[in-house]
């Protein structure tokens, strides 16, 4: 009897605390989810606007696989270019790129906004606006190099092949969508 | 009292060093240490987790049942590391992608279960809260010194500000893997050296195997400790009944690991073979370098 | 998908190795590699709770957690189903299977609170490799054998300074600890075979 009493008492101690805790969690959740996808939302436009400065932010409607994008306005409506939010597979994990491409195929600038999980020193390199500036400018489709930088070349990170050959990914996975999207204007157009 | 209370919270910060005296939460230590910044969030973060874990568990030390105490310590643990998460996630983002992953890991960082088990669970509250906030800072001190360490020769900056970046050609080495490895190692050798001019014993082993292998983590079959009085002069006012069969502090002090395998990390050197002997006196003239290397650095 | 799973695998052994390149499991990594069958039993151990936790959690995460919006609770529900998953495997190989409970029985509650299991399966959805089932199975695979990989070739380094003369200040824990990053070192040898 006792032992039933005690297996009892030991497992509704154990139920109460779990059903506190996960109602604390529930209720923490609740105060803290609005924020955070504020702050999300926040980090998002501050790159964009970094990106592709512009009035205007509006998502995109054709669907391309592998990337969400927005077009940039101005004041007016008239379209500056697009904004392009894909990854591609570093070293440590996913990398992160938003490619501003103006309408006539070319890259205004690029934002790695999550490197993380790469190497620091080496591949979190990718995150600094040096690397970022070798991207204006390009079209078409890009390859990464070590040496002998030509039209559509980028010079790879020191140490860091296979995270800057995650950007390039990234960049030409925004470019082939944006390819894309103005196949599909054109159509409509 | 007043005295009793004062060393309670000092303790964490030197003498029981959660870092480089009980080396306990490894893991974080050299995986998030690759900046100074890094190693004040986690720090940060583990301190508060531990707070709001050692204050829960000492209230409700005599509601738990001994039985199932581990794993309602792990359910109020990993309640509060999710909670601490979710903050960090809303209010320091920075903080959150720094961490990343080892923001949730802190639910098996050593330090918080042992200090639950520990000390929670046997004082009062104010004891409690005093001991979280000692063995915090002391786990921040030490994070936030081996990130400014590693960051300095291996990028040449403190906190992001370039020291001597542009001057000397950074090390990039110390932020990577191996760079952890090295750095601790030698800082446990310094906090020897001044433990032993102050008359304590070197630490020699880890102490995050005595929190693993403690009694709680598993119901029987492991060899556990025998009951020894805390090895400070913790307030037994909240002692209440329950059995704790480790004596973690004790053993980790005295270089004891896992009972059952005692000598783990004593090394015994008898005579070896000249290879063996050479290799070791490379790997530590490379030891005696990285010092030098550090202490060159450092100027 | 089969070479994705190669990549999966050797990724885990060696590019992005649990405890020389993730530092997750560096407690037994440093505490139980004294000797190397004590290391291979713990490392086998670590595989197989990897793999049971992955099995048990990667379920639980994609067909309860998320779709009730409950996904904040995944800490607090994982390190209870590894806690209890240990216990249970635990039971079953003391009651069942003798001589293997006896190789590894005492590793197996040390395991609870090792952050390279709970790490895996966190890991699994934070890995864009992993895109199934099947993957992430694989890539519990390749972190436990990783993790076996660098706890053997460190026990055996550290048979080797047993017998070596040791200044007095780094015995002990502080020449683990920098031999732990000259193995590490050689880890980085890997950087950039698995794509």
């Amino acid at each position: 009897m006792s032992k039933v009493k005690t297996i009892l008492i030991t497992t509704l101690a154990l139920t109460l605390i779990c059903v506190f805790f996960t109602a604390a969690l529930a209720v923490t959740n609740e105060i803290t989810a609005e924020k955070i996808a504020e702050v999300q939302k926040e980090a998002e436009m501050q790159a964009m606007t970094r990106v592709l400065p512009a009035d205007n932010y509006v998502v995109g409607t054709v669907q391309v696989a592998d990337a969400d994008y927005y077009a940039a306005m101005d004041a007016n409506g008239t379209v500056l270019g697009h904004i392009f939010t894909t990854s591609a597979n570093g070293y440590g994990g996913e990398v992160k790129v938003m490619t501003g491409i103006a309408p006539d195929g070319k890259i205004i600038a690029i934002e790695v906004i999550d490197a993380a999980d790469e190497t620091p020193g080496l591949g979190q390199n990718a995150t600094k606006k040096t690397f970022w500036e070798q991207f204006k400018g390009k079209s078409g489709q890009l390859s990464v190099v070590k040496s002998g930088v030509g039209e559509n070349d980028i010079q790879a990170l020191t140490g860091a092949t296979i995270t800057s050959n995650a950007v390039k990914d990234a960049v030409n996975k925004a470019l082939t969508a944006h390819k894309l999207i103005k196949g599909e204007a054109e159509n409509n157009g | 009292m007043a005295d009793n209370h004062l060393s309670t919270f000092t303790k964490g910060i030197v003498k029981e060093n959660p870092v480089l005296r009980l080396v306990l939460g490894t893991c974080p230590t050299l995986a998030v240490t690759t900046a100074a910044f890094n190693g004040v969030g986690m720090g940060v973060a583990a301190t508060l987790v531990l707070l709001g874990s050692n204050v829960v568990i000492s209230l409700l030390r005599k509601v738990i049942p001994d039985k199932v105490r581990i794993p309602a310590f792990i359910t109020i643990i990993a309640a509060f590391v999710t909670i601490i998460q979710m903050l960090v996630k809303a209010f320091a983002p920075a903080i959150d992608k720094s961490l990343g992953i080892f923001l949730p890991l802190i639910v098996v960082n050593c330090i918080i279960l042992a200090r639950a088990e520990m000390f929670a669970s046997k004082n009062s509250v104010l004891p409690s809260i005093l001991d979280a906030l000692g063995m915090g800072v002391g786990f921040t001190a030490a994070l936030t010194l081996m990130g400014m360490i590693r960051e300095l020769i291996g990028t040449g900056c403190v906190f992001g500000l370039p020291i001597t970046a542009g001057a000397i050609e950074p090390m990039l080495i110390f932020i990577l893997p191996p760079g952890g490895f090295f750095v601790f190692g030698i800082l446990v050798v310094l906090s020897n050296k001044i433990a032993v001019k102050m008359g304590k014993k070197p630490v020699k082993s880890l102490g995050c195997g005595n929190c693993q292998g403690c009694k709680g983590c598993d119901a029987e079959g492991y060899p556990a400790g025998e009951e020894t009085a805390p090895a400070t002069s913790e307030s037994k006012s909240g002692a209440t009944g329950v059995n704790i069969t480790t004596n973690q502090e004790v053993a980790a002090a005295e270089g004891e690991l896992f009972p059952n395998d005692k000598a783990i990390t004593e090394i015994a050197a008898p005579e070896g073979d000249a290879v063996v002997k050479a290799q070791a006196k490379e790997a530590v003239d490379t030891a005696t370098e990285l010092k030098k290397g550090e202490v060159s650095d450092d100027k | 998908m089969t070479s994705n799973i190669i990549t999966i695998v050797l990724a885990g052994i060696l590019t992005e190795n649990m405890v020389l390149a993730k530092f997750l499991g560096i407690c037994p990594f440093l505490g139980v590699s004294k000797k190397s069958n004590t290391a291979v039993s713990m490392g086998i151990a670590v595989t197989l709770v990897m793999l049971m936790a992955t099995a048990v959690t990667y379920p639980i995460q994609v067909y309860i957690l998320d779709p009730f919006g409950v996904g904040y609770l995944q800490t607090i529900v994982f390190i209870l189903i590894i806690a209890a998953l240990v216990q249970l495997v635990e039971i079953v190989l003391k009651r069942y299977i003798p001589p293997i409970y006896r190789a590894l029985g005492i590793y197996l509650p040390l395991i609870t609170t090792n952050c390279a299991v709970l790490g895996i399966t966190m890991l699994n959805f934070t890995n864009a490799r992993i895109t199934n089932y099947v993957e992430a199975l694989f890539n519990a695979l390749g972190a436990g054998l990783g993790f076996l990989l660098a706890i053997v070739i460190f026990a055996g380094v550290r048979s080797r300074l047993e017998k070596s003369d040791i200044p007095e200040s780094l015995k002990g824990l502080p020449i683990t600890l920098i031999s732990a990053g000259i193995v590490s070192l050689s880890f980085l040898g890997f950087a950039g075979i698995v794509g």
